[in-house]
């Protein structure tokens, strides 16, 4: 006779994901200075073959997954990429391709739209087009930019500007609005930089100055209103001035995969950035497996990790305790309360560094690249 | 203005009556004596409240909100058939959603919020009418206490809900600038729910009423019922409109809300030129916005840009609809046929949420 499995109790049951971060490559002709990709970046001979992405879509869609972000690097240098969209197409899933709209971008759009690609992501560095160019890092790329959105709006597909905002750029505000109007977008992203990666390296030449960040969320407060039914505005602020912070993709393993160039699959793309998690590769293992069973996933999900003042907290299961990573990276433990949180009592030094930084001169930019030996901040004292 | 009390239930026969008399004379009940007449709902739904009279109505209507799943569960506990209670309990879990920020109390607090009240505040209920908590409380032990099927029996006013519900919504948006959709998510839900409810405890009224008496005792329970809404709004009537007797240690205006700027900011949003839609017009989905059923959730979700919207079963008939194709007016006709429902008032509470989809891209027409 066969002893019945004891059902799992609510608390234990493990949420399908929803969305896949595809990270397809980590080549960029861009070398914007707060990418979010690693500083180690992964080499074109250690990506994933075709038939591995293919069957990587596969499982997502019976995992549940409904939304992939055809992603990078650029994800339009991969020659395979019409191939992986034509796959997600016929899997149902709703693909997102994020792009920098440079290189190859054009060339492969209507392939791209002949196989179903949903919806486009552009990302702009800037309005004007020598500052953008510096910011990228790549003379020229602005009037590619342009082309490539007015081919996206051309064929009839959605397109969402994507611009990270900062320092060197936060006087744009209101032109990356009027550039979304008058490039047919029907979303704007106005992101302010989040400091992970190599956006944490260039904090100093990056980070804005608490009156600017009020004056760039008085616009698009005002733009929202004025574009009602015409443009989406979706707003991130930073998290240096805020008051609680985010959930970091949606709560760790609740939302979110992210698979890497060389398959290894991660709760957040910084999550390599703590010390000691066991992350899974897709040769390896199934998504499946990698979602319900991989150490990484498991470390961090839901609350039981919690110390105070995130474990008896109301909003414990609303942003989840923030942003491990930031947590690691400013306060030397991963478990502790993002800082970003007003509730942290590290929060108000985090505040204070952010308003020191913005109130110097900015540094050059370290732009990202493949090979250089960029100094990993996380390998020094936690800063506060 | 006067009240119309509506008169008294005729007397029946000593005789067992058909299961369709004895529907038609529960039905009687409902059309004499549900709250739908009362004149407090008639200039809620006709838009003559004041701001502050609507937050009175949803301040107090939330207590009776947050007990329905104390009364359920008291019913539930007396079921003695596992069949029935996996119908019961669904009402619970509509009420109290499966996990933090879902089902229908949560609902009614963003309502609460939405008319500008504090949520903290909402929740303590210090600030009802005691003729509320008096009439709810009331509820609650008849339905503890009463026979099983008194206590199935009161709960039949759900089956003169969904016309009371459409009645709101369609009335409050058109005639509050600080209500909005998003506000009414509350009785989007019910619309469907409560017919299913109402449909079971009908059929177990009919079926277990098996003799004179006891199809008496389930129209006073019927009729009791009708009371406990109606004594709510009666006592809402003389603390808000008139003759104005706010009792002690009730609510006041301007107790309990947020800063009233930030009130006024999100029902000026509300008041923006919304992407409207009329009758005629053909709505469809553009490319990259697309209904897809989630075989993994076993639910319908409206995919889009970097976002997914969760579809509740009204919006889930009308997207099935939109092709391209038929206009509002004859999407509204087509779910008035399947729902037997009145099309003008379907027309009425889908325009908003076609044009709420309009407005933030992902409706087209």
């Amino acid at each position: 006779m066969n002893a019945p499995t004891p059902a799992p109790s609510p608390a234990e049951v493990i949420p399908a994901p929803v969305g896949l971060l595809a990270e397809l490559t980590h080549r960029c002709p861009l070398r914007c200075p707060y990418c979010s990709n690693p500083l180690e970046l992964d080499r074109r001979s250690a990506e994933l073959d075709t038939q591995t992405w293919l069957r990587v879509l596969t499982e997502a869609a019976g995992l549940g997954v409904l939304h992939v972000h055809l992603s990078g690097g650029e994800p339009t240098a991969r020659p395979d990429i019409v191939e992986i969209t034509a796959k997600c197409a016929e899997l149902g899933l709703y693909s997102n391709l994020i792009t920098s709209g440079v290189g190859g971008a054009l060339a492969k759009l209507d392939a791209l739209y002949d196989v179903g690609l949903d919806h486009v992501q552009l990302s702009v560095q800037g309005v004007d087009a020598a500052n953008a160019e510096k910011i990228g890092g790549l003379k020229n790329a602005q009037p590619q930019k342009m082309q490539f959105a007015a081919r996206v709006t051309e064929l009839g597909l959605p397109l969402t500007l994507n611009s990270v905002i900062h320092r060197g750029n936060i006087h744009e505000v209101p032109g990356f609005i009027d550039l979304a109007v008058k490039l047919g977008a029907k979303r704007l992203e106005v992101a302010h930089t989040q400091y992970y990666g190599w956006a944490y390296v260039n904090r100093a030449a990056l980070m804005p100055d608490k009156a600017q960040v009020d004056e760039s969320i008085r616009i698009v407060e005002a733009a929202r209103e004025r574009l009602k039914g015409q443009l989406v505005i979706d707003l991130v602020v930073p998290d240096y001035y805020a008051k609680y912070p985010k959930a970091c993709a949606g709560g760790w393993g609740r939302k979110l995969m992210n698979v890497t160039p060389q398959g290894k699959v991660l709760p957040c793309h910084a999550a390599e950035t703590i010390p000691g998690l066991e992350f899974w590769y897709v040769s390896d293992h199934s998504l499946g497996d990698i979602w319900t069973k991989s150490p990484a996933f498991a470390a961090y999900r839901g609350t039981s990790w919690m110390k105070e003042p995130c474990r008896s907290c109301e909003r414990r299961e609303k942003d989840w305790g923030g942003c491990r990573c930031q947590a690691l990276a400013l306060t030397g433990d991963a478990a502790n309360t993002d800082p970003a949180c007003s509730l942290s009592p590290l929060h108000a030094k985090m505040r204070d560094l952010a308003k020191e930084e913005a109130a110097e001169t900015p540094p050059d930019y370290i732009y990202r690249s493949i090979g250089t030996n960029v100094q990993n901040p996380l390998s020094e004292k936690a800063p506060l | 203005m006067t009240a119309q009390f509506p008169p008294p239930v005729p007397e029946f026969e000593q005789r067992l009556l058909s299961h369709e008399e004895l529907e038609a004379a529960l039905r009687d009940i409902g059309a004499r004596r549900y709250h739908n007449l009362h004149p407090f709902h008639r200039l809620l739904h006709d838009g003559k409240l004041s701001k502050d009279q609507v937050r009175a109505w949803a301040l107090n209507r939330y207590y009776y909100q947050a007990m329905i799943p104390v009364k359920d569960a008291a019913l539930l506990a007396r079921l003695p058939d596992a069949q029935l209670r996996r119908i019961w309990r669904q009402r619970i879990v509509d009420h109290d959603g499966d996990f933090e920020g879902d089902g229908g109390i949560e609902r009614w607090l963003k309502l609460a919020e939405g008319v500008g009240f504090e949520r903290d505040y909402v929740l303590s209920t210090k600030g009802i009418l005691s003729a509320t908590r008096f009439s709810v409380d009331a509820y609650v032990h008849f339905v503890s206490e009463r026979s099983l099927l008194e206590a199935i029996a009161s709960s039949l006013t759900e089956m003169f809900s969904p016309t009371i519900i459409s009645e709101r919504v369609a009335g409050m948006l058109k005639n509050y600038d600080f209500i909005t959709k998003e506000t009414l998510a509350y009785f989007d839900k019910r619309l469907t729910q409560a017919p299913r409810d109402a449909d079971f405890a009908l059929d177990y009224v009919k079926r277990h009423a098996t003799t004179p008496e006891m199809q008496r005792a389930a129209m006073d329970a019927l009729t009791f019922k009708c009371n406990v809404l109606w004594t709510q709004l009666d006592a809402l009537y003389f603390a808000y409109v008139a003759p104005g007797m706010v009792p002690p240690d009730a609510w006041q205006p301007g107790e309990g809300l947020v800063a009233e700027n930030t009130a006024q900011a999100s029902s000026a949003a509300a008041a923006g030129a919304p992407a409207a839609f009329s009758g005629s017009d053909v709505p469809r989905l553009p490319r990259g916005v697309r209904l897809r059923f989630d075989e993994v959730r076993n639910k319908h979700v409206l995919l889009a840009p970097e976002r997914t919207f969760d579809l509740d079963d009204n919006a889930v008939a009308v997207l099935k609809l939109v092709d391209g194709q038929n206009t509002v007016s004859q999407i509204a006709r087509i779910l008035g046929q399947t729902y037997d429902a009145d099309p003008a008032v379907i027309e009425a509470d889908i325009l908003p949420m076609l044009a709420g989809l309009a407005q933030k891209r992902v409706l087209e027409r």
